[in-house]
């Protein structure tokens, strides 16, 4: 149990023409047992950072310290954390046993019956028992991820560090072990640090997010502020699939106007975003309202290009049928039924619309986020009454 | 498919029985065996008789008494030739000189050999060029290293006396005292083999993802155990071609010493079965007599792969 903080944690490569800075000037707070997860596109640094805390790499500045001990000079032995690799990293020629106890062999006094003891331990829980005398070339994908989690889970480790898990696996497996190791996660309380490129990974697993750009800290936040509270452009993009639409739009006035529609604002929100005149209006598809055409105000008429099924929801592409045609995505109810070619009205309620600067990429304006709906305990509320 | 059809036209023509014939045929000329007939014969009679002829014809030699220029006579085949041969002691002198060169240079090339791939895998730098420069000996003849060594270990004027003679010892007689030429000749296969096995090595090393050495350095392993425990037993197939390639080199090694002295009688010392073998054929004229030798030869060569592929065969790998 450990809190890990990173303070300033920078680190730079060598590269043709002076450094790369892979993360810049990060700092980030872990709390004891919390389930962070660091995503972000491809080289945005969440590996680099991950592997700085495993002391795979060393910063070249900042600090990295577990429960207020600086670690980032110590060795990965002395720092008692634990890491499970993209590719499980077993080593082929030992058998699972030998796999999961090599940890504990290298990095403690305990006595092989202890260590063995504690290896069968971990492996029935995570359902691997039979496995134990195997090696990992007789094991499938699923298994092997197990044995890579056990490898770690063995060690009791303060940190737990993952570098996207998950990635080799098949859809319906993946969707199984994410469930379960937040299962894992929760039973152990161990501080973990997820590292994963997947937005849906981050959003259904973790108890705050980390999103990366470009070696720097976009936006730390539980999913729900991630996903309606974004802090700028691109974290509004990253989160959330299908993306949120944005359209370029300037402000006159009251009006927010772009090529394809001009949007009128209430007075309250002109207050908000009074200072910046070039804004990007950013709308999740499922906040987009299709009606038949009513004129009313804010409504634009607009083409359906394709509708995906996806059974519970039908994603609906369409364009303006005014400008030069911009395409946007809308998700509706999968029992509504939208034929390509027809023409219908789409709406953007005004408490769901987010304005950013077009500049800076800020965020000037973001929906109207009430408080989650708590659902209430079956047994509580029968027994109040 | 050929069963099914066989059950097919033998339902149909019961008490017919050529026609059951002719499909037989023509199904046997259409299968596999037939039809890859062209491909696979040719290596396998080449292959055939060049190995496996020339190792029979060599045991039948091996049970004449065949000498001199005359005819071998095949009608009285005994076992003579192998009773002389062990109880000859100058068999066993070679036995032994064979079996300490064997195991003396192929362990301490692969050692060798090992070592040097692990510190040129661990990022020295101009690694081209470093593996060329250990690789270099292995392109040059046996007859231009057996030279170039024997100026080396000159007493007078060699360049190893001159070695060691910065460090006060010697002048010592390499080539002629009984007790280091052997050494002397080991150290200089060892040189010129050491750089094939480094290559072999780090070429195992380098089929070894990076994430094997952190996950072991996660671990919490140091750089020693790392090696011994995780990285090296992972080198095992790369060894074991090493080893069988590098035997196999040692005990032809018929060629670097008859370079090197330049005649069939070699200093007792580094007498080998394979050297004693072409002394007693082509000098003596003993063809049955060093046809048993040979034959002793080569069963020693298949004790020593026989292990191996024994352990490949427990793989799956053969």
């Amino acid at each position: 149990m450990a809190s890990l903080s990173l303070v300033d944690a920078t680190k730079e490569f060598d590269g043709d023409g002076g450094g790369i800075v892979a993360v810049d000037h990060l700092d980030l707070d872990i709390q004891d047992g919390e389930f962070l997860v660091l995503v972000g596109p491809s080289g945005c640094g969440k590996s680099t950072t991950l592997r700085m805390v495993a002391g795979l790499e060393s910063p070249t500045s900042g600090e990295i310290a577990i429960d207020e001990e600086v670690i980032h000079d110590q060795t990965p032995q002395e720092r008692d954390i634990a890491m499970v690799f993209q590719s499980y990293a077993l080593y082929p020629h030992m058998t699972v046993r030998r796999n999961m106890a090599f940890g504990l062999e290298e990095s403690t006094d305990q006595s092989a019956d202890e260590i063995d003891e504690r290896v069968t331990e971990v492996a029935e829980t995570l359902d691997i028992g039979e496995l134990l005398d195997r090696k990992p070339g007789a094991l499938s994908g699923g298994q092997q991820q197990r044995v890579a989690l056990g490898r770690a889970i063995v060690r009791d480790p303060k940190v737990f560090l993952l570098d996207e898990p998950l990635s080799n696996l098949d859809a319906k497996l993946r969707a199984e072990m994410r469930t379960e190791l937040q299962r894992l996660q929760e039973e152990l309380g161990v501080t973990t640090v997820y590292v994963t490129h997947d937005q849906t990974e981050a959003m259904t697993m973790s108890d705050r997010i980390a999103i990366l750009d470009g070696g720097k800290l976009q936006q730390v936040g539980t999913p729900m502020q991630c996903y309606h509270e974004p802090a700028n452009l691109f974290v509004a993009g990253f989160i959330g699939e299908p993306s949120m639409n944005f359209f370029d739009v300037s402000l006159d006035g009251r009006t927010l106007v772009s090529e394809e529609f001009e949007y009128t604002l209430s007075e309250e929100t002109v207050t908000e975003v009074e200072a910046s005149t070039d804004l990007v209006l950013g709308i999740r598809p499922e906040d987009v309202e299709i009606a038949a055409e009513s004129g009313e105000e804010n409504q634009f008429r607009a083409v359906v290009d394709v509708v995906e099924p996806h059974g519970n929801e039908n994603a609906v592409h369409l364009h303006f049928a005014e400008g030069d045609g911009r395409t946007f995505t809308v998700t509706i109810g999968g029992m509504r039924r939208l034929d390509g070619g027809q023409t219908v009205g789409v709406r953007f309620p005004e408490n769901a619309i987010h304005l950013f600067d077009a500049e800076t990429g800020e965020t000037v304006r973001n929906r109207v986020f009430e408080e989650v709906e708590q659902v209430e305990q079956l047994g509580t509320s029968s027994a109040a009454r | 498919m050929a069963g099914s059809q066989d059950t097919a036209t033998g339902s149909r023509t019961i008490g017919g029985g050529e026609t059951d014939w002719r499909t037989r045929v023509e199904t046997f000329s259409k299968s596999d065996f037939v039809r890859s007939f062209p491909y696979w014969f040719v290596p396998f009679s080449l292959v055939g008789m060049g190995v496996y002829g020339g190792i029979g014809w060599n045991t039948v030699i091996s049970l004449t008494d065949y000498e001199g220029f005359d005819r071998p006579d095949y009608t009285n085949l005994d076992f003579s030739m192998y009773a002389q041969a062990l109880s000859d002691p100058w068999v066993y002198l070679t036995a032994k000189n064979t079996l300490v060169l064997l195991i003396a240079f192929t362990t301490i090339t692969l050692v060798l050999g090992l070592l040097l791939s692990i510190l040129l895998d661990r990022g020295i730098r101009y690694k081209e060029k470093i593996q060329t420069i250990y690789l270099l000996p292995m392109a040059l003849s046996f007859v231009v290293t057996a030279q170039f060594w024997l100026w080396m270990y000159n007493v007078n004027n060699g360049l190893v006396n001159a070695v060691v003679g910065v460090f006060g010892l010697g002048p010592f007689n390499w080539i002629g005292n009984p007790d280091l030429v052997l050494g002397a000749v080991i150290f200089a296969l060892i040189w010129q083999y050491s750089g094939y096995a480094m290559v072999v090595f780090l070429a195992g090393l380098q089929a070894i993802p990076d994430d094997q050495f952190e996950a072991a350095h996660i671990d919490g392993a140091g750089v020693f155990k790392t090696y011994w425990r995780v990285i090296i037993p992972q080198l095992k197939s790369s060894s074991v071609s090493a080893a069988v390639v590098l035997m196999v080199f040692a005990l032809k090694a018929f060629t670097f010493l008859y370079a090197m002295f330049g005649q069939y009688r070699v200093p007792k010392a580094t007498d080998i079965l394979a050297t004693l073998m072409v002394r007693e054929a082509f000098m003596l004229q003993h063809w049955a007599y060093a046809a048993a030798i040979g034959t002793i030869l080569l069963v020693m060569a298949l004790a020593v792969v026989a292990p191996y592929l024994w352990y490949q065969y427990g793989q799956g790998s053969l």
